[in-house]
């Protein structure tokens, strides 16, 4: 399990989906959760820095957990998700600051995602508002954007959870430089007006 | 007339006592609908409530539950299915198995969410069921004939009809009969054949069209869904290139590359002729027409000729369990025998599995004159021998946990709880041990495939070795299994489609928002209704196990040397995961958040 924690946690700052200390990462394995520890370096992961801790009770080694430990045990305890990832990526957060909901333009985003769900809290990290927000809209999307802050993405695997947010930071960015250019985009896919009832 | 609906149940369906012909509508209450969905789910809900636990599985009493789902016959892909439910005479547990072709649909076209047919005919009867009610027809000309021919003349008496009929094999009480429909499509597994033969029940005819239609309440969505749908359909390569092109038989060279491809009754995990009884090579030699259940884009069904014969299929898991399982390489005596079980109306895979058993044991000594290894003349006779119930085929007819435990050897028969397993060697694939371990019905890959995530890499590969961290993995595949099996989808499309898309189109159609976790939960929900239904039954931890082979003898040779399962540690991981106690009992608390602690109460299971 560390090796997935440490290559997928290298390949999020590779990616620059996150700062150098940003983001975090969890799988749950029955009634525990392996989760990176707060201020630990996602791209430098070493294996002190995947904290076991409960799902439902706390124990000491909650002090040592990410600050997004009470949003991960939400999603966990409403879906049947065993992996979530949150990151920070720059595209995603500059759209998010503009729409209330992204709807992908390019076909990978467009096949996997569909529409991801901008949501908003005064309060983005690590808080009770966000962990009673963000199991509604996961029960429905695999990945839901914090606006200003970054997306949450779930899998049955840490692969899957990554796999989604990265692709939804190649649709941000592919949605950027398409509308930074001035110019009407040609659609090519059918049915793509019905996407945002996805 | 046109009755299209804007639900996807009819709120109703019709109990049948076959020793009367009495036939009563009897409703579905909506709740009951939403928290089983239909199919299995519906299945597994009144054979717990019912407390068939109870009822010997040869028994009259023991009821017959056909049941299509809320989205059969709705235009979803490959949603032309229905399950059939009963307690099994081969495992003694809860048990359901399904099928594609048209028989579903046309239930479903009836205006039925189930037919519950329990007692026993006086003399051999079919039932047929229309428009206007059910009623018993003698079956005394169709008594004997083999499954194909069954199913002509029933197609000549009833024209445009759909039937379910049993063989010879479900006539003759062989406990692994299969129930088979129009298209050749089988309900496999588990000997409900015959439990239908025990009631002297030789067909289910449905005739005529209740003129029922399906509305999805939101058919722009509707149709939306099923166009993404299909869209991933067709751009994944299994389901659009490997299953059309050669059927499920695509599996023998992939499995056996991996060093998971069964051999000799799981004494070797590869098996040296492959290539000889491979998909590349069935389609060369054998296939003649691809076919396809109603209403499915995939198309995994084949008709295939031999020299002197043709029939339907085989699929991978029939030549798995007549070829490498037997040590046999001869295609031709494989295809043959898959003709001959389809005939009789047999599971082709019990039936392989129990022949590799005694061929086995013929080699360890404990049985004279018995089949050898590789032995596909032998191979072929036993199947008829079986189907007859004729000499040592009466035994085989048993199983082979039977058939072994009697000639002194149990641990020589490769099942759990009493189904044999399929064609997947767990110590090439471990977390493909422990769903063998804890599936519901035994020995089975239909209840979770470990082969998406540990072999074909769906959602993502994973280390196929390794043993912890894959029972949360596993446990939401069983649920995932437990939706599909109830909504009546095949299966394959969760080789490309996740449990949005599921949730969508039911939404779609029931006009009721239905989130995907909320799906899965239903799917919880009906995994733990079965386990219920076997703690009643007198099962425990103690049968989720593997033979002693899996855990004991590692493989000689091959990518998977030196391998066993490991399942000690897996199952206890799997029992925190689904809130189960250390003797695989669901908690209180579980049984309260699934709204099932009061049937655990009434089936008298003592939640912990």
């Amino acid at each position: 399990m560390i090796d997935q924690f440490q290559s997928i946690g290298r390949d999020l700052f590779v990616a620059g989906l996150i700062s150098s200390h940003g983001g975090n990462m969890s799988v749950r394995m029955g009634d525990r959760i392996l989760i990176t520890r707060r201020g630990s370096m996602l791209g430098r992961l070493e294996e002190r820095d995947i904290i076991d801790t409960g799902l439902d009770d706390n124990d000491a080694n909650v002090t040592l957990a990410s600050t997004e430990i009470v949003v991960h045990r939400a999603i966990y305890q409403s879906t049947a998700a065993l992996a979530i990832v949150h990151t920070h990526p720059p595209y995603a957060i500059a759209q998010s600051l503009v729409r209330d909901e992204i709807l992908p333009i390019d076909s990978e985003g467009s096949y996997l995602l569909h529409k991801v769900p901008v949501v908003s809290a005064e309060l983005t990290a690590g808080s009770v508002e966000v962990a009673g927000l963000l199991p509604q809209w996961l029960k429905e999307y695999d990945l839901v954007m914090l606006r200003g802050h970054g997306p949450f993405a779930i899998g049955h695997l840490l692969e899957e959870a990554y796999q989604l947010t990265s692709v939804f930071e190649t649709t941000c960015k592919i949605l950027t430089i398409a509308e930074s250019t001035g110019r009407a985009v040609k659609e090519y896919r059918k049915g793509s007006e019905r996407y945002e009832n996805w | 007339m046109n009755l299209a609906s804007a639900s996807p149940w009819h709120g109703k369906g019709l109990r049948i006592d076959v020793s009367t012909g009495g036939a009563t509508v009897a409703a579905v209450p909506p709740d009951v609908s939403r928290a089983y969905l239909g199919g299995r789910g519906l299945g597994a809900y009144m054979l717990l409530a019912e407390r068939v636990f109870e009822i010997e599985p040869l028994a009259p009493q023991n009821p017959l539950i056909f049941a299509p789902g809320p989205l059969t016959g709705t235009g979803a892909p490959a949603a032309g299915r229905y399950s059939v439910s009963a307690r099994s005479p081969l495992t003694g547990t809860i048990f359901d198995g399904n099928s594609g072709g048209g028989w579903g649909n046309a239930l479903k076209h009836l205006g039925y969410d189930y037919l519950h047919v329990t007692g026993r005919c006086a003399t051999p009867s079919y039932l047929l069921v229309g428009g206007g009610g059910s009623e018993l027809r003698p079956a005394a000309a169709l008594w004997g004939l083999d499954v194909p021919d069954t199913l002509a003349r029933l197609r000549e008496l009833h024209p445009g009809s759909e039937a379910a009929v049993i063989g010879p094999a479900g006539e003759r009480g062989v406990l692994f009969a299969s129930i088979v429909n129009n298209r050749g499509r089988s309900v496999g597994r588990g000997g409900l054949g015959a439990v239908m033969g025990a009631k002297n029940l030789k067909a289910i005819v449905l005739a005529g069209d209740g003129g029922w239609r399906p509305r999805p309440v939101d058919k722009e969505r509707f149709d939306f869904v099923v166009y993404e749908a299909t869209k991933m359909l067709k751009s994944n390569p299994i389901t659009s290139q490997g299953l059309p092109e050669f059927g499920t038989a695509v599996l023998v060279n992939v499995l056996n590359q991996a060093g998971a491809l069964p051999t000799r009754n799981f004494r070797e995990s590869r098996f040296e002729l492959a290539e000889q009884i491979s998909g590349e090579t069935l389609r060369r030699d054998y296939t003649t027409k691809r076919g396809a259940c109603r209403g499915c884009s995939i198309g995994c069904a084949r008709r295939t000729a031999t020299a002197g014969e043709s029939g339907d299929g085989p699929e991978y898991e029939t030549i798995w369990a007549l070829g490498a399982s037997c040590g046999i390489g001869d295609l031709t005596a494989i295809v043959e025998a898959n003709y001959a079980c389809n005939r009789a109306g047999m599971d082709t895979i019990t039936t392989g599995a129990t022949i590799a058993c005694a061929m086995e044991l013929t080699e360890v000594g404990a049985l004279k004159g018995g089949p050898r290894f590789g032995d596909a003349s032998a191979m072929r006779e036993l199947v008829d021998a079986i189907a007859l119930r004729d000499g040592i085929g009466d035994e085989l007819a048993q199983g082979s946990r039977r058939f072994a435990a009697a000639h002194g050897h149990p641990e020589l028969a490769m099942q759990v709880k009493g189904l044999e397993l399929p064609a997947y060697d767990p110590r090439g694939m471990k977390g493909q041990g422990l769903a063998y371990a804890t599936s519901n019905r035994g020995g089975c890959h239909l209840r979770a495939n470990m082969l998406y995530p540990e072999i074909l890499g769906i959602p993502k590969m994973i280390d196929r070795f390794a043993t912890l961290g894959k029972a949360g993995l596993l446990i939401n595949m069983q649920n995932l299994a437990c939706v599909l099996d109830s909504l009546s989808l095949c299966k394959f499309t969760a080789l490309a489609m996740k449990e949005d898309y599921y949730a969508r189109l039911l939404s779609a159609v029931s006009g009721e928002m239905v989130e995907p976790q909320e799906l899965l939960r239903i799917g919880e929900r009906i995994w733990t209704v079965e386990r219920l239904f076997n703690l009643a039954a007198g099962f425990s931890a103690v049968d989720d196990t593997l033979p002693p082979r899996l855990l004991n003898e590692p493989v000689a040779a091959g990518p998977a040397k030196g391998h066993v399962v490991d399942l000690a540690p897996m199952l206890a991981e799997y029992y925190i995961c689904r809130g189960w106690n250390a003797a695989g009992v669901p908690s209180r608390a579980k049984l309260e958040a699934l709204t099932v602690a009061g049937l655990a109460e009434a089936a008298g299971v003592e939640a912990q």
